[in-house]
Parts: C-alpha cells; structure tokens; sequence
C-alpha cells in the first residue's frame, strides 16, 4: 500500500520508484542543484570534459555501439551521445535550468542506462570517453545526495565495512576458515593461509563471495594447492577488492578502499596480488584504484585471475585429466577486456581445458556488455526488469551461439554472471553459466 | 563593389587568419594548461606510440570496426573532409591570389578537378544535413547550431562554385565567396568546427589509455 | 594675355603629341583587343579581353610607361618605355614558372583598378567565359 503511494509520486521517466533517486531529489531546489554543479565543474571538470564535450559533433555513429540503444529499439534518447545530450550538455550550458526534474532523470540514465562499458569509445572517431562523462554527473549525483538506494547500501557498506556486503571481520575469517576445513575433505593438507608473511601471492576476492559464493573461495584455494602456490589472503579488512564507490561517484571513498587494499598486501609483504573472477573489480584496482590514490600504474604487481589461470598452464603447474566435454562459449567482460585486453589469455585457458570453443559474435574488444556492469546490476530489484529489457541484444547474441551448439557461456566475471543469469532467464536461453574457474576445478587433477 | 573587395581580400584576410591562429593556439594551450592542472593523468597515460596507432587506424578508410560497419557514412565521411580541406588550399585563384600578395606559391589543382571537389562538399552538406534530419537517431541529438556549422560550411563552396562559373550575379557571389570562407576560417576555433584541432588529442588519448594501460584496440 | 598665348601653346603642343602617339601606338601594334603574350604556353582561364585604346582613353592613360615600364635593378627607369617588348621578356625566368607572368599581369591591372576604384578585379570579371575559352 505504501509502495502504491510512492509508486504514484515517482517521476521518472520509466515510472520508477527509487527512493535514494526520488527522496534525494526533493530535498533539493533548481539553486542548489545549479550550485553544486557548476562548482563541480569549476573543480573536477578540466581539458578531458571540455574536449569531449566540444569535439562531439552530433554524428550519431556511436548510437549502434551501445545495448541499451540498440535493445530499446534504437531509442535515441538511449545513444551514448543522447546521454550525454541529456546530462553533461545541460549542466554544462549555464543559462539550462536544473530543477528536481531533471536531477532524478539524470540520476536514472547516469545509473542505470550507461554501464561505463566503453564500447562506445571505440566507436567514436573521436574516441570520447562517454563513461567518463557519465562518472563525471554520477559524481554530481553523489554529491547532491541523489544515488539509487541500492548502490548507496553498497557503498555505506563499503564505508563502514571496507567490503561490499556488511561481511563483519569475524564472519570473514569464519568463511575462510569454513572453506578450508570443507576443502580438507577433499584435499586433506589443503590450507587457506590467512596473514602469511612474504607470500608469493596475495588473493583478493569481492564481498559477495564470502557472503554468497563461499564455493569460489574453496574452488580457488583446491587450484592454488594443486598448482603449489604460495598465497595467503589478509584477516583484516582491504581483503575485499571490490568498489561500489568509484561507481556512485564516491571518489573518496574509492581511494581509502584501494588505500587499504593495497596496503593489506604490502603489510603482508606479498610479492604480487592476484584478484579473483571479477571484472569491475579489476577496473577499480588497476586503472582507477592507482590513479586516484597518485600512482600511474598499480604500486605492486597485480593480475587478474585469467592471467594467473593461463600461467600456472604455461608452466604446467596444473594437470587437466579430461577436458570439458560440453561446447562452451565465452563472454569477454569489459573490464578485464576492453579494460585490460585479456581475450587472448582467456581463449588459451579455455582452449587448455574445454574440447569445443564457439566464439561470440562480436567478441573480445567488440563484445556487448552483459548489463549488470559499472554499478547497473547494483541499483537493484527497482531497475532489475528494464536491466534485463535494455540487453535484448545480449540475449540475441547468445542465441546465436547457443544455436551454433553452445551449451556453457563462460563469464569470468562477478558481475556479467548477475547480468547474464538475468539474461538468460528472462530470454530464456537455456545456457549454463560458469566461471573460469568452475571449469578448470572441475577437470583438474585433485591429488 | 571595389571598397568590399578591398575590405575582403584586405583587412578581413587579415582578422581571419590571426583570428583563426589566435583561436587555435590560444584554445588549445588552454586544454594544455588545464590538462596539467586538471588532468594530469592525460600526460601520464599519453604515449606517441599508441596515439599514433590509434589515430592511423582512424585515419585510413575502413580500418577500424566502426566504419566498417558504416560504408557509406564512411565513404562520405573522407571524401567530404579530403575535398574541404584540399580544395580551398590548392585552388589555383586561392594560389595565385596568395603568390600575387606574398610571391609565394605552391602546387595548384587544375581547374576541373577543383570543380568537382566543390561539388563533392556541396554533396557532402546535403548528405550531411539529410542525415540529420531523416536519421532519428542523429536528428535528436542536433541542435541549431549544427545546421548553421553545415550552412557555414556550405557557403563558401557554394559561392565558389557560383562565381567560378560566372552565373547571374557572379560578381556579388564573388564577393560572398570571399567573406563566408573568411568567416568561417574566422569561425573555426570558436564553434564546433574545433573538431578539427581536437581530433588528434581525444584520438590520441584514447589510444595510448587504450594502449598503454589496457593492452587493448580502441578500433 | 601672355599667358593665354602661353595657354593656346601648351594645348597645341599637347595635341601633336597625343596624335603623334596615337598614330605610332596604331603602328606599332594594331588594335589591341585581348591580353596576348606568348609566355602561356598554356591558357588555363578564359582569355583577357583587353581594348587598348579604348581603355587608355577612359582611364585617362597617356604615358606609356605606366605600363609599359622599365626596371633595372629594382628601380623604375622614368622617361623609358617598354613599348613593343612582351611582358614575359622580364616577366618569365627559367627557374619560375608561368605563375611569376601571371603575377605581373595580375599585379599591373588590379592594383591599378583597385587604386582608382574603376575597372574589373575578381576573376570571373577579366577572364569572363564570353571570350575565347582556355586552350
């Protein structure tokens, strides 16, 4: 009844009721909101928004790039470019009037109709970085108190936990150490070593594992056994590598979490940190994580798990008994792809463990996002059915392979597994989706 | 009539071409500046290397995925943007008016093909602006300003054309010919036609983000 | 009274000159209908019509060497004419192409017509394609 209520007073322009969205906004007035902004851009906007936004001439060609044009039936209000028209043009043009109308509008797109995939960046002649620009008014958002709830939830956990789930300090070691006594019934020397001096390796994974994928870490640990490898995972808090914050605009926050990731394994002293599956992950710790805090590149070495995966296979480390008999397919997450170019490596572990490959089409660079990516999946149940309706391309572009005879989609990412799960339900695609490494523990040789 | 010419091909000349340097220099040390105030980031991700890479993989016909997707934007794109920066540079009156003036002088186009190439841009603004209007896509994110930028552009090839061919009145559109190719030399820095000088920076940039920190192609 | 003699002497001396010159222009080069000058090879615009007297006459042109000048060493020579030559005999150097020619012919009219306000300067005024097209 109350949810009637609310349903009837929200604004925007898809009838959804978010009440970080809608009651943020109506705190604020055309003044306040012309204030914030405009000082924002007096400080944070420099050359990289005064280029993009003056080079743009209106072309369009970035319109096909992006899934939630072409899944809306090419809406324009949906290119990246109408985004952009929407948001960033309007506050940048100082005679536009910003009321309460256009902050919840704004908030919406910025949120929930751009997934910073960065397709459309290179689909640009200009190469505009259009996430950019939609970080840029997420970060206004932010600071006008206008983020959809459910990320907002994600990101006072990461303040106050340092992890993305409200895993309390105890419960994590409690998970680590549930996993390994699970693991022990299989591979009786097994360890989870927590706060290992000097490890070779530090293993940084996302909140939602311990919370909802304890199986991941169990997995991860039985590879990194087999594979003989020193690592250890910190009690303290910076085990989690995950960051809501960089997506809400909560720059903040994003370098004390990156602060204190790094530092958990620089305490430790480990030689180099590898992170788990997990895509947005990997952007906030590799390209946004060192620059926020002042560094160009990342203060240790860090590779993601794909990149640890096809070297413990070069190196023979690991011993696959039987290949994966079942075709597979393979999603390649923007983050780790396009935002790290390891198509090639996740094509070599999949070639070492699964007996038939079929491409995506497009794929690597050129592949659709799953969603759920740059904090989308994050703004929860109210925005889950228009997520799932802006990606009717991904569901097409599955199709596609799973007629061409794929039965697994391989998705080394937390959140393109939300995204994609989605996906597949609502299309109803009949895939099975799998990490890396459900693959590689399945075949491997365990003893 | 005379007064005007010696106003065009006088003192306007004059404010267009250090307007237009004045505007191109300045705008650009001013990203420069605020580049290193603002974003230091872009110079620390900038490399050469990967700049170049990107940007020739832009600049060749069809070597990136996008404009193979897109062939006839494609083929407009390059013979619109080839014919309007080659034609006002090499015609032979522009050339023989600057060796007149300054006694210097370099390779000309031969008459016909300077005639075609006008054509083509005329082609090209209506391409343009058709797009622009048929195409919902692209007509949603155009504003007034786009179809002036394509009328000033536009206006100087047409007058060319009109008094090349000495058609009625030819003598005014001469005239016409010389202030709309200054206004919009004049005009360059300052509206969206900077694409141009921009180019090269965001296209560099993304190349050598895409390069050097993401191991991937931005193409 | 002595000056209006003084007057009278003037004019009739001005007109012997002005019919003598007249008669030896006439001799010299025919009637000069367009701009001639066998340093184009190749004509790329229409050709120069050109009425020699006609247009001397109404632009009050007496003095040969307002044209048809003579440089040596960068200064003009006074009281010498170049009456007979062709302009390319100074105009056209090896080294230069037909451009140089080109801008001396250019150069002598429109500096000339833009001085006095009078007479043809943009490109489709001279090279009008009423006359003999380029060749």
């Amino acid at each position: 009844m109350n949810q009637n209520n609310q349903k009837d007073t929200a604004n925007n322009k898809n009838g959804i009721y978010d009440v970080g969205i809608d009651k943020g906004a109506s705190r604020l007035t055309p003044e306040k909101i012309r204030k914030v902004f405009d000082a924002l851009v007096e400080t944070e906007g420099g050359a990289r928004l005064r280029a993009y936004t003056n080079a743009c001439v209106h072309c369009g060609l970035c319109s096909d790039a992006c899934h939630h044009f072409l899944s809306k039936d090419n809406d324009p209000r949906l290119s990246p470019a109408g985004k952009v028209k929407q948001t960033i043009s309007r506050i940048l043009n100082k005679k536009a009037k910003l009321d309460v109308d256009f902050v919840k509008q704004a908030c919406e797109t910025v949120f929930t109709e751009c997934n910073l995939c960065r397709r459309c960046v290179i689909y640009c002649p200009f190469g505009i970085d259009v996430a950019y620009l939609m970080l840029f008014v997420r970060r206004g958002c932010h600071q006008l108190g206008v983020v959809p709830q459910y990320i907002q939830d994600t990101a006072h956990s990461h303040a106050s936990t340092f992890n993305q789930m409200w895993v309390r300090d105890d419960e994590w070691i409690d998970t680590l150490q549930w996993q390994e006594e699970e693991a022990r019934d299989e591979i009786p020397d097994l360890r989870i070593p927590i706060d290992k001096k000097g490890a070779d390796i530090f293993y940084s994974l996302i909140g939602p594992e311990p919370k909802f994928r304890a199986q991941l870490i169990y997995q991860m640990a039985v590879i990194f056994h087999m594979a003989g490898a020193d690592w250890t995972l910190p009690s303290a808090p910076g085990w989690d590598n995950s960051d809501m914050c960089m997506f809400t605009g909560d720059m903040e926050m994003t370098a004390r979490l990156k602060k204190i990731h790094f530092e958990a394994a620089m305490d430790l002293k480990a030689k180099r940190i590898v992170m788990g599956e997990c895509g947005h992950a990997f952007r906030s710790v590799y390209d946004v994580g060192n620059r926020t805090l002042g560094w160009k590149m990342p203060p240790l070495p860090m590779v993601h798990a794909i990149e640890f995966y096809a070297e413990i296979f070069r190196e023979k480390r690991i011993e696959i008994l039987e290949k994966f008999d079942r075709p597979v397919t393979l999603h390649d997450p923007c983050n780790i792809v396009r935002g790290r170019g390891l198509g090639d490596e996740a094509r070599y572990v999949i070639n070492e463990t699964c007996s038939t490959f079929i491409e995506l089409e497009p794929n690597r660079e050129h592949n659709f996002c799953c969603g759920a990516g740059g904090g989308v999946i994050n703004c929860g149940p109210p925005f889950k059915n228009k997520r799932v309706e802006s990606n009717r391309v991904k569901a097409d572009q599955l199709a596609a392979a799973r007629d061409k005879g794929a039965e697994v989609l391989i998705a080394p990412c937390h959140n393109c597994h939300g995204g994609l799960e989605d996906v597949i339900h609502h299309y109803e695609l009949g895939l099975e989706l799998k990490f890396l490494g459900d693959i590689i523990y399945e075949c491997m040789k365990k003893e | 009539m005379h007064e005007l010419y010696k106003l065009a091909s006088g003192i306007f000349v004059w404010i267009a071409i250090l307007g237009f340097a004045a505007g191109m220099i300045g705008r650009l040390a001013h990203l420069a500046l605020t580049a290193r105030k603002k974003d230091p980031v872009v110079y620390q991700y900038f490399s050469l290397y990967y700049a170049l890479r990107s940007m020739l993989h832009w600049i060749i016909p069809f070597a990136s995925t996008g404009m193979r997707a897109h062939p006839v934007i494609t083929i407009a794109a390059f013979v619109f943007h080839i014919c309007l920066i080659v034609t006002p540079l090499f015609a032979a009156a522009h050339v023989i008016l600057v060796m007149e003036s300054w006694n210097v002088a370099w390779w000309h186009l031969p008459d016909p093909a300077a005639d075609v190439m006008t054509v083509l841009v005329i082609l090209g603004c209506l391409f343009f602006l058709i797009r622009r209007i048929a195409q919902e896509h692209v007509r949603y994110l155009s504003t007034a300003g786009d179809f002036v930028l394509i009328a000033l552009v536009a206006a100087p090839f047409v007058t060319g054309f009109w008094t090349y061919h000495q058609w009625y009145g030819y003598e005014t559109a001469g005239i016409l010919h010389m202030l709309s190719g200054e206004l919009m030399l004049l005009c360059l820095p300052f509206t969206r036609l900077f694409h141009m000088a921009l180019w090269p920076f965001t296209r560099g940039y993304a190349g050598s983000e895409f390069g050097s920190l993401r191991h991937a192609r931005d193409w | 009274m002595q000056s209006r003699h003084k007057t009278a002497a003037r004019l009739a001396r001005l007109a012997l000159i002005a019919l003598l010159f007249t008669v030896a222009t006439v001799f010299a080069q025919g009637d000069i209908t367009t701009v001639e000058d066998s340093g184009f090879e190749k004509r790329t615009r229409p050709v120069v019509a050109f009425e020699h007297d006609a247009h001397n006459q109404k632009a009050e042109i007496y003095d040969c060497a307002v044209c048809h000048h003579v440089y040596e060493n960068g200064e003009k020579r006074e009281g010498q004419m170049s009456v007979g030559m062709e302009c390319s005999e100074c105009h056209l150097s090896e080294n230069s192409g037909p451009m140089e020619l080109t801008r001396a012919y250019h150069r002598m009219c429109k500096t000339c017509h833009l001085e006095k306000n009078a007479g043809p300067v943009q490109c489709a005024q001279c090279h009008s394609r009423q006359n003999a097209p380029a060749k």
